[in-house]
């Protein structure tokens, strides 16, 4: 359909000779230069240690705020500075608790101040050195550990540095500070070049041009130095064979560095000149589009990056050109096509190109993490509800809504658990079915009629009541779950994560923030109609004393909760659940045991699915409106990293990954007796966490890791304590070996 | 007596290589049939082909009345054409155990609802056909193992294991023995032999020519992707072809050299 609108487009050009569209082309070549300049940083990091860098945007962004914090002039509204100051990539992990608040302190040297109102070239330098340092620190602290193990922790490592940069950049520049003042053309206040190509009031911004040059000779440069040098030679050698490059004199993990310092710094200095047009921390989500530019240099080639990211971005950018004429469909938001480019193109280089590509099928070192059955759910589940309603109103108030919150996450993460740790599909993109799915059910049970009197929108709708506006909300997750498992029938691996990745930016932009199809409110705070069960109101907003935190929400979600982990703790005993962990051990061994890979991955894809939509719906009763900021794609992230601590393969682990999640209850706790225990805060101990797990636990979590330490604990508690004189003898004889 | 499984014609090409090339080969009901060849002679394709894991690019394969042309490969292995693989391929995270109950269940639409539920899927008649085929395999008592615990030679039998319990009319081995000694290859051979009172018919790929030449009924000799030979294990013996391209002496030496050098054969072919 969406092709069929670029065809057109094309057709548009060719005959028409369409003015509008060729501005759109030339326009676009801006942002199409930072996914080029991105993406050739893609290709370098890959080439030097095979690693999909999903943090590569954030990196950028991390340089595009440490640039504009030190460019910040004093007296403008920085964070607790006068600007000139740089953030060392890390946080205080020890905030100013209790006792030591009085104590003064301080753990971590973070802010360093370099000098008020530093000219650009020293900001550049400054800046770029940052970029090269975080490279080192990815390098040494991630990557490099994480070498041998399998694909799937290196996914998860990156995606922990995504969410760790993201959420420190966060704690240590605020949110949007942004001092709009780049450099030399690179300046949102140069003068644009009026009637561009003799288009009557036709303005390029001046540093288009300078942008798309950069990145072409900054991509020449680039290519240059890995075809003639020595060094690119032993790149390009230890790629293929790590001997090649010791026979050329550099260790693999010395070229593995160096890489990474050079793909960082491309990533810097994108993030510089792109400053000027973007908030520092959009550049996290460029990486969708980095990576589609990647792809079309088939992850090796550098020049292939570069014209894939100047063709994705006016590609992108004629597609919002074309959302102006009158023939576009109003269902087809601006932003969505936006969005929508790079996933197209993620969708077709990899499903066409895909075997060709360097890695391909999940078979890699090291095992799976574990996926014991859990023997006794009931009791569990017994103990959870047990404390799980002393925590709820009817004993104590104020711990209900992290109560709920924290079954919200359980319910997401139990998804994961299904997708993730039983399937082993890496899909990131869960979290925002949750989203659609609350989405819809607004949608499906809203009448016209205005629900509270503090809203702001009316949302027109069939007025369905509420089992089936919920039903549909579900069903609308899982058609889309289903929809983003059918490219997971040809991929897998990392390229399902990047593929699932480009999702989430699409699916926000084109399903939940599309007005024509999920109402007016859909862009901003959507209201929430008071929902019903057969007669029974499941709201946690008490509509008569206006209170939050109504019990029967409380219980209607532990009721939810609870028959999901009996269900996935169940589907893991089963047969299915055999399946799934067949197909995530050995695809081809599955096939020619009679399993049907194909049906049983897509069964997997709508279950969990179907679980995530009962977490959007649970998020839809609970709050008086939703916004699609709470589904961004951080939040989602963040749920993975959660899940992934807690242990990605047990319902345990789902349930230990929902109270460490923020919002949850060991951040609730945490917030309540110590400051600084912020979102941002949590996430940044959430990334950590994720890539400790990756490194110490091989991916196994904290639950499972647990449970093994109490069981080995418990057999030498055996082993030492004497049953007969034989043992007695046997223990003594073995401990005067040793 | 009637063919289970039938090739006509059947060629695989790797770029401009060969691999298989105009295979005829037809096995009988309840018969016991070796395939031998070199290293790279193409066996391993040939199991490949008929089971779907390769693409044929000419030539058809029918079995039990079935044309397999279309058919994926779980397809095949649920018509009850069950294969094992030279290079293991076991489900390292699950137990032996589970392994083979992964090959034991057939499921419908609504195997999740029972398994939601937790109702028991004919799980008596499952149990026997398990607690057979790791007798067969000789893996009993090793149920709750992990295959990566194992030596390599269980684990191949492992994948044997899971293939029976899988209930096939004709199952492919692609060298189980590799990586057993002498003792337990003829432990094997013996129990492979006894399938074949309980319906199964028996395809067997191995470098051991004491096992081959013992076991089989009716052996078929591969050489760059043909079947150069075919006939009783005596025929073979005493097949001049034979003896030029795969054996390089006197068959009947062969059959009579220490076991030792055997299995270091058939442990490099193994690798
Ligand atoms: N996927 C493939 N792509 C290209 N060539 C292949 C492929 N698989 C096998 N070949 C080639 O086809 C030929 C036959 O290989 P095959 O594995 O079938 O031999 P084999 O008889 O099983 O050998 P062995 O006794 O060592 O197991 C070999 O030359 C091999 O290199
Ligand atoms: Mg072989």
């Amino acid at each position: 359909m969406l092709r069929d609108k670029f065809v057109i487009l094309v057709i548009c050009i060719t005959y028409r000779g369409d003015m509008e569209l060729i501005f759109g082309l030339f326009a676009g070549l801006a942002s199409g230069s930072v996914f080029a300049l991105l993406g050739a940083g893609l290709v370098i990091a890959y080439r030097g240690s095979g690693v999909i860098n999903f943090a590569h945007g954030s990196v950028a962004a991390y340089a595009a705020f440490t640039w504009d914090e030190l460019r910040d002039m004093p007296g403008e509204t920085g964070i607790g500075n006068e600007g000139g100051s740089i953030y060392l990539p890390w946080f205080d992990p020890i905030p100013e608790w209790g006792f030591l608040k009085a104590l003064h302190i301080n753990n971590l040297p973070v802010e360093i101040h370099i000098m008020t109102d530093p000219p650009a070239w020293l900001a550049m330098i400054i800046t770029l050195a940052m970029s090269a340092f975080i490279g080192l620190l990815m390098h040494f602290l991630v990557f490099r550990p994480l070498r041998n193990s399998p694909m799937l922790a290196k996914v998860v490592g990156s995606v922990g540095i995504m969410l760790y940069l993201q959420a420190v950049a966060l704690l240590n520049f605020g949110g949007s500070n942004r001092a709009d003042d780049g450099f030399w053309v690179f300046n949102s206040t140069s003068e644009p070049i009026e009637n561009f190509l003799g288009m009557d009031d036709k303005n390029l911004p001046r540093s288009t041009p300078y942008l798309a040059l950069a990145a072409i000779l900054i991509g020449a440069l680039a290519w240059a130095l890995y075809r003639y040098t020595r060094f690119g030679l032993a790149t390009r050698a230890a790629d293929e064979n790590e001997k090649g490059a010791t026979l050329l004199g550099y260790s693999p993990q010395f070229l593995a560095g160096l890489n990474w310092v050079i793909s960082s710094v491309l990533a810097g200095l994108a993030g510089v000149i792109f400053l000027h047009k973007t908030m520092p921390n959009q550049l996290n989500l460029y990486v969708v589009s980095a990576l589609a530019a990647a792809l079309v240099g088939g992850l090796t080639s550098i020049p292939g990056a570069i014209v894939g990211g100047l063709g994705l971005g006016a590609f992108a950018s004629m597609g919002v050109s074309a959302t102006s004429y009158s023939w576009w469909p109003e269902w087809l938001p601006v932003d969505g096509v936006r969005a929508f480019a790079p996933v197209l193109v993620v969708i077709l280089v990899l499903y066409f190109r895909g075997h060709k590509l360097p890695i391909r099928g999940t078979v890699g070192l090291g095992r799976q993490p574990r996926a014991p059955a859990t023997k006794h759910p009931m009791i569990g589940v017994g103990v959870g509800v047990f404390i799980a309603l002393l925590m709820s109103n009817i004993f104590i108030s104020k711990w209900e809504s992290t109560l709920t919150m924290t079954l919200v996450a359980i319910l997401a993460m139990l998804s994961l658990v299904v997708l993730l740790g039983f399937l082993g599909q890496i899909s990131l993109v869960q979290w925002t079915l949750a989203g659609v799915s609350s989405f819809v059910l607004i949608r499906l049970a809203s009448d016209g009629l205005k629900v509270r009197p503090m809203d702001f929108f009316v949302v027109w709708g069939p007025g369905l009541p509420d089992p089936l506006a919920a039903l549909g909300g579900v069903v609308a997750a899982v058609i889309l779950g289903l929809l983003i498992g059918i490219p997971a029938l040809r991929i897998r691996g990392v390229q399902l994560a990047v593929v699932t990745l480009a999702a989430i930016v699409a699916i926000e932009d084109l399903v939940m923030r599309n007005r024509p199809l999920m109402g007016t409110a859909a862009h901003t705070m959507n209201p929430t109609p008071k929902p019903e069960w057969f007669g029974q109101y499941v709201g946690a907003l008490d509509e008569q004393s206006n209170q939050t935190d109504y019990w029967k929400y409380t219980v209607f979600s532990i009721i939810v909760v609870a028959l999901a982990g009996i269900f996935v703790v169940n589907l893991r005993r089963g047969v299915i659940g055999r399946r799934f962990l067949a197909i995530r051990s050995n695809e081809r061994a599955a096939a020619a045991a009679g399993v049907n890979v194909a049906r049983t991955k897509m069964l997997g894809f709508g279950v969990s699915s179907f679980l995530a939509g009962l977490a959007g719906m649970l998020i839809a009763y609970k709050m008086p409106m939703v916004t699609s900021e709470f589904f961004s794609p951080f939040v989602g992230l963040a749920m993975i990293a959660f899940v992934y601590l807690g242990g990605i393969t047990t319902v345990w682990g789902a349930v230990l990954g929902g109270m460490l999640v923020g919002g949850g209850l060991f951040s609730e706790f945490g917030g309540l007796h110590f400051e600084g225990i912020t979102q941002a805060y949590i996430n940044a101990v959430g990334g950590i966490g994720l890539i400790a797990n990756a490194i110490l636990t091989s991916g196994e979590g904290i639950s499972l890791t647990l449970t093994n330490q109490a069981k080995a604990l418990i057999a030498t508690m055996r082993g030492t304590t004497p049953k007969t004189d034989e043992q007695e003898e046997l223990v003594v004889a073995e401990e005067a070996n040793v | 007596m009637s063919k289970l499984l039938e090739t006509n014609g059947l060629t695989v090409t790797f770029g401009g290589l060969n691999a298989n090339d105009n295979v005829d080969i037809g096995i009988e009901k309840g018969s016991f049939v070796g395939l031998i060849g070199p290293n790279g002679a193409g066996k391993t394709t040939f199991i490949d082909a008929i089971t779907g894991f390769v693409p044929t690019s000419a030539g058809s394969v029918v079995f039990d009345g079935h044309d397999l042309s279309d058919l994926k490969p779980h397809q095949r292995a649920q018509l009850g054409l069950v294969r094992t693989f030279q290079s293991l391929e076991l489900f390292e995270d699950l137990s032996v155990k589970d392994n083979l109950l992964v090959a034991a269940h057939q499921t419908t639409w609504y195997t999740l609802a029972l398994d939601v539920f937790r109702i028991q899927q004919k799980s008596e008649e499952i149990e026997e056909r398990i607690d057979w085929a790791l007798e067969v395999a000789g893996l009993k008592g090793l149920e709750e193992e992990l295959p990566t615990d194992l030596p390599h030679g269980q684990r191949k039998l492992v994948g044997v294991a899971r293939a029976l319990a899988a209930q096939p009319n004709l199952v492919l081995l692609d060298e189980p023995a590799a990586g057993l000694d002498t003792a337990e290859s003829n432990a094997l051979g013996g129990h492979l032999r006894g399938l074949l009172d309980h319906d199964v018919t028996v395809f067997l790929i191995d470098h051991d020519m004491g096992l081959v030449l013992s076991v089989c009924d009716f052996i078929y000799v591969m050489d760059f992707g043909k079947i150069i030979a075919s006939g009783t294990p005596e025929e073979i013996r005493s097949n001049s072809e034979v003896i030029a391209a795969y054996l390089g002496e006197e068959a009947g030496e062969v059959q009579a050299r220490s076991a030792e050098e055997l299995r270091g054969m058939s442990d490099t072919a193994g690798e």
